[in-house]
């Protein structure tokens, strides 16, 4: 019974679905159609965008590197293939910057201890000098 | 490996359609060109090894993943702009369209009534086209208008081969039932087809 039905209904799926790839074979004929019907503009950045991706796909067969916008760098190449190395380089020139930070404060606050200290600053230079401070503080 | 002159052959081959598939996608045409020229220079950076005879495949899969990316990103965007949209004046739906945009460069019609006419017919299509679900476009698309196989077609979507062939029935059904909703039956898209 229901291989008789299956019978049946094997034309009229197999129509169905013929009619479907008609309907869409339509609708992607007038898409194809319309699609060669672009504004000036859209088809000139196409345009562009085409010839950078081409300048692009020469320079690498030719064993050059290029940037986003179509010019040619070794250095963004290099970078590009040793990631760990340039995050090795940024993150010592940020140490870096953090040490020669501190030691500027530091020297900072040692010139600002030296002007507003009761001392001339020719007394904390006198090598004799804290000795003989000791000297007078033992005697008392 | 693929010469750079085949590159061009092949870019220049699909561009158009790319930009229009790209479009019924994002609906945005600036968004649209962008997709497509970076998926041209991801084809060309990073598949310069490969023979020409695999760049369609390639390209579509480039260009699916590259839209996908412009999604997320647009989330990410569409929040904040839900946020901050308290603050600035909204848009009425309708961008501002540049007379350049318009001009039609092959419409062989001189014709402007005819040439308004055809105009309106594409927009419904196009506007039935961007309302099916993503899926069901990304299969009517790359099946009916890539003319690709089930198998290929299957292949780019990452799913089985019945999936497709249900994407592609349900999308032709939708697309057919909204087309007759604005009296685009078959016989007007086989005569719209015969006059194009």
């Amino acid at each position: 019974m229901s291989t008789d039905n299956s019978k049946h209904d094997l034309p009229e799926h197999e129509s169905d679905a013929q009619h479907i790839d008609l309907q869409a074979q339509q609708i992607a004929g007038l898409l194809d159609a319309h699609a060669n019907r672009l504004s000036m503009r859209t088809l000139k950045q196409l345009e562009n965008g085409r010839e950078r991706a081409v300048k692009a796909h020469a320079q690498l067969i030719s064993g050059a590197s290029i940037n986003r916008d179509g010019t040619s760098s070794s250095i963004s190449a290099w970078a590009e293939q040793h990631r760990m190395a340039m995050a090795g380089i940024v993150l010592a020139a940020i140490v870096a910057g953090f040490l020669a930070t501190q030691s500027f404060k530091h020297q900072e606050a040692s010139d600002a201890f030296l002007l507003s200290a009761d001392l001339p600053p020719e007394a904390f230079v006198d090598r004799g000098f804290e000795p003989s401070l000791n000297d007078a503080h033992a005697r008392l | 490996m693929a010469s750079s002159q085949e590159l061009s052959d092949f870019l220049r081959d699909v561009e158009r359609r790319a930009f229009k598939q790209t479009v019924y996608a994002v609906r945005d045409d600036h968004a649209a060109l962008d997709i497509v020229q970076d998926a041209m220079l991801k084809l060309a950076e990073k598949y310069a090894d490969k023979p020409a005879a695999e760049y369609p495949m390639l390209f579509q899969r480039i260009l699916q993943n590259t839209m996908r990316d412009f999604w997320r990103r647009q989330k990410v965007r569409n929040l904040w702009t839900t946020l901050l949209s308290s603050f600035g004046a909204g848009k009425d739906g309708e961008e501002d369209h540049d007379p350049l945009d318009t001009i039609d460069v092959e419409d062989e019609s001189s014709n402007p009534a005819i040439q308004l006419e055809r105009s309106q017919t594409m927009r419904v299509i196009e506007k039935a086209i961007e309302k099916l679900p993503a899926r069901q476009r990304e299969a009517f698309v790359l099946r009916y208008w890539e003319d690709m196989d089930v198998a290929e077609t299957a292949a780019m979507m990452g799913c089985s081969q019945g999936s497709v062939k249900t994407h592609c029935s349900r999308a032709v059904h939708t697309l057919a039932a909204l087309l007759q909703k604005q009296g685009l039956g078959s016989r007007a898209l086989s005569q719209l087809g015969a006059e194009t």
